[in-house]
């Protein structure tokens, strides 16, 4: 992986480090200055750039909407590009739903959805009533039992409601990869640390949308800042339509909702 | 000389106290620096995260160098598409604005490969509001063509619906969905 | 939600089984600590006089397991050199993070229990002997040659203080592990209350079996005699543990069965399908429910005294596979279940790999050859003409 000169200078990473070290006050304005060719792309979530970014403030949504997901893959494929994720390791993937006349369901989710749906299921010899796509990726639980869990506290929330990984503290034990209900995480076999969906984090904090989000072709992923009034996301949850979670029994309060959640789903 | 009754326990008193003031000291030098500034993590891993390379970079990014492309993108039917998927992300194709890769698609495979995932209408699940899917073999015999031809030959791929004449009910769609 | 399978569908991320044989193995090995140091502490806070004679053994024993419990672990982790950030940055919501400072306190007990007791014994053999050997038994007695009734007196307190210290901590050791199990919602399995207890109670089991297999077998050797006094009241507790053990394992898998919680036949197909060989067959009727049934005979029928010896020995070695398999149905069987709650997956162990079967021997191995070495230094049966405590 070639990899982009983007630390910061000098002087600029005192400057950080000086923030990081002072008081809690003064730790959450962190400014983080763009590289060069950032600039140039138009920012696709208002407000991040140019700005302080005051971490405790911040709120993001992430909304899928299964009627409009058409197993096309673009977001597996945009997903494992840009992490260089290693094979049979998924940080996202899209299932397939088979209903067929007797109401029995069959899923599938070849090689996680990267190579796309090619055909029909050939093992399934009934008549087919219904298929439907699911993403799936982080929930980003706002309580989240794969940060309880974690002995080292190698993975954590931050102030702006991401779920993170230290790959340099973690040792790698996997508890949180049993922790978690949504199967979202995995022991990644080139670093030895666990490794998840982070939501595009290091895009984000530079006011671009994640891979997956832009990538989709159809809209099925959402990605957007609550605090915008008129962002998709904000509307979407104030509005008048369903909105679920997955398994909302496991009391993780999930901050990934689902658009047209299918009772199938698990 | 006999030692005193309590030697022993007064040596492994003085051992744990030993053992407990290192074992704190060390405590307090080996964790990391940044550590518990906002909760039981290395605040530092924020910044670790933050600085992650960016590898695609938008739509936005391509239109520089691939001017007529983008534009006709932008004006037909694929224009919601990320250029970064059917290419490659910009990380892999261009460092500090050269080229550094070539990353056009040509394979009569790869081509229908990369349509059909899309396109397919055999799954069932794609609503024709969403996506416009077509069976094959039957669309290129509805179209008459050979049945080994690539997308590409009749459809410009970036501007799909630009150079095809017949589907009046497909140009209607342009002016009402999108 | 009905007939909700009908394909195996597993979560992308679950079709490899992360837990491996090294995570049966740690809770195994420290069970056996657990176990071995309940036996030795039912003589020195209970006193019970019939188990004197096994009562240091069990604590050698107990040691020699804890010092190779971190091996598993270390075998394990993705990065086994930041271990020690569970002493410098222990997470307390998690169980885990109990590891390293509940391990080393239980460390701490147990060797000072076990130095207390045996300074008499390690005095003299100190005056008796020269070189390496003296320089050990120089340092483990702390350089002190003092064993005047005063000195005595003072220790029979703090062992007396240890061994009642020493078992709500064994307690701790194994039960944190049954809560590393239980407190994950995740797993339909492993997420019930009952897990600490159960793993607490097939500890006990596992520990006294290994006692009992151990005793008999190095006696048996080396030509010694056996108290049977001793054997017989170690069977009874044996008995005693593996029959609440028994109960409250069924008593966790059928109240899966009764309360017919969501995806309730998808557990139910994990125990009849992927683990019905060693669940059903092995587990339960093999190493419980035959053992159970020859404790029963032991108890109620008079048996010859070489007989009864062989069939203690058999009897452990079975229980001792019991709680064998009970940790890899617990710890992989639970993994075998995906997520989705619509399929399972499978769990091929490498011969060679670092949580192989090659290596998962090696570590079962330890152990025994660290006893060996501690025999060597701290002698394991009281002699008569040593004042014992």
């Amino acid at each position: 992986m070639k990899k982009k000169n983007q630390t910061p200078d000098l002087k600029r990473r005192a400057f950080m480090e000086k923030i990081l070290k002072g008081t809690i006050a003064g730790s959450v304005f962190l400014v983080i200055p763009a590289g060069p060719l950032i600039c140039k792309i138009p920012e696709q979530i208002k407000g991040i750039r140019g700005n302080k970014y005051e971490m405790t403030s911040k709120k993001f949504a992430f909304i899928v909407d299964i009627t409009s997901c058409i197993g096309c893959g673009s977001c597996c494929v945009a997903d494992k590009r840009e992490y260089n994720v290693p094979d049979h390791n998924y940080r996202t993937w899209v299932e397939r739903y088979i209903k067929d006349y007797d109401d029995k369901v069959y899923v599938d989710s070849p090689n996680g959805a990267l190579d796309g749906y090619h055909g029909p299921r050939k093992d399934i010899k009934k008549p087919i009533r219904d298929t439907f796509f699911v993403p799936k990726l982080c929930n980003m639980c706002k309580e989240p039992s794969c940060v309880q869990v974690c002995p080292v506290g190698a993975t954590f929330k931050t102030p702006d409601g991401f779920v993170l990984i230290d790959k340099k503290h973690c040792v790698g034990c996997g508890y949180c990869i049993q922790a978690c209900p949504y199967s979202a995480r995995f022991l990644n076999p080139e670093t030895n640390s666990a490794d998840k969906c982070t939501w595009c984090y290091h895009r984000v904090r530079k006011g671009l949308v994640p891979a997956c989000v832009n990538a989709c072709p159809t809209g099925a992923r959402q990605f957007g800042d609550l605090n915008d009034k008129n962002s998709n996301v904000f509307k979407k949850l104030n509005g008048p339509g369903v909105i679920s979670v997955l398994k909302k029994e496991m009391g993780n309060q999930p901050a990934l909702y689902y658009q047209g959640l299918r009772r199938e789903v698990i | 000389m006999q030692s005193s009754y309590n030697v022993h326990i007064k040596r492994i008193v003085l051992i744990l106290f030993i053992i407990l003031v290192v074992g704190l000291i060390a405590k307090q030098v080996l964790t990391p620096d940044s550590f518990g500034i906002y909760g039981h993590y290395r605040a530092d891993a924020i910044h670790d995260e933050v600085n992650r390379e960016i590898r695609h970079m938008t739509n936005a990014s391509c239109e520089p160098c691939h001017e007529y492309e983008s534009e006709n993108l932008a004006t037909g039917f694929h224009k919601k598409l990320s250029c970064e998927f059917c290419h490659a992300p910009n990380a892999d194709h261009a460092k500090n604005g050269k080229k550094i890769a070539v990353m056009s698609v040509t394979e009569k495979k790869n081509i229908n490969a990369l349509c059909l995932r899309c396109h397919n209408d055999s799954l069932w699940a794609r609503p024709e509001k969403i996506i416009k899917t077509v069976r094959m073999p039957e669309h290129l015999k509805d179209q008459e063509v050979r049945l080994n031809n690539v997308c590409s030959q009749c459809h410009y791929v970036h501007a799909p619906l630009k150079y095809i004449n017949r589907p009046e009910k497909a140009k209607k769609m342009q002016e009402t969905s999108l | 939600m009905h007939n909700v399978l009908l394909t195996n569908y597993v979560f992308p991320n679950d079709m490899h089984v992360h837990w491996s044989m090294m995570i049966a193995l740690y809770p195994y090995i420290t069970g056996i600590v657990a176990g071995a140091f309940i036996i030795s502490s039912l003589y020195h806070v209970f006193g019970i006089e019939s188990l004197k004679p096994i009562s240091r053994f069990s604590l050698i024993f107990a040691l020699a397991f804890l010092i190779c419990a971190t091996l598993p672990l270390l075998l394990h982790l993705g990065h086994p050199e930041r271990n020690l950030y569970m002493f410098i940055t222990p997470n307390p919501s998690s169980a885990m993070a109990g590891f390293g400072y509940i391990y080393a306190t239980y460390g701490v007990v147990l060797f000072l229990e076990i130095l207390l007791i045996y300074r008499p014994v390690l005095t003299r053999l100190q005056a008796n002997t020269k070189g390496l050997i003296k320089l050990i038994y120089t340092v483990l007695t702390l350089g002190s040659d003092n064993l005047s009734p005063r000195a005595l007196a003072m220790d029979n307190k703090l062992i007396s203080f240890l061994a009642s210290v020493g078992i709500p901590m064994a307690c701790v050791l194994h039960g944190y592990v049954g809560f590393i199990f239980g407190g994950v919602k995740a797993h339909p399995t492993w997420s019930t209350p009952l897990m600490p207890v159960i793993f607490l109670l097939s500890a006990c089991v596992s520990g006294i079996a290994g006692i009992i297999l151990t005793y008999v077998l190095i006696k048996t050797i080396k030509g010694k005699y056996i108290d049977m006094d001793c054997l017989r009241t170690c069977v009874k507790y044996l008995a005693g543990f593996i029959i609440i053990d028994f109960v409250f394992e069924m008593l966790e898998m059928f109240s899966h069965y009764y309360l017919k919680t969501q995806n309730h036949h998808m557990v139910a197909k994990l125990w009849s399908d992927s683990l019905f060989n060693t669940f059903w067959i092995g587990q339960v009727f093999l190493f419980s429910v035959i053992p159970i049934f020859l404790l029963g005979c032991l108890a109620f029928f008079k048996i010859k005294d070489n007989l009864y010896k062989f069939f203690a020995g058999f009897i452990s070695l079975l229980l001792l596979l019991q709680v064998a398999f009970m940790r890899w149905n617990v710890v992989i069987g639970g993994q075998l279940l995906s997520k989705s709650s619509r399929g399972f997956t499978v769990y091929h162990p490498d011969m060679f790999g670092r949580e192989g079967i090659f290596v998962a021997i090696l570590v079962l191995c330890a152990p025994l050859l660290v006893l060996f070495i501690l025999g060597k230094i701290f002698p394991f049966w009281i002699e008569p003409e040593n004042k014992p405590i």
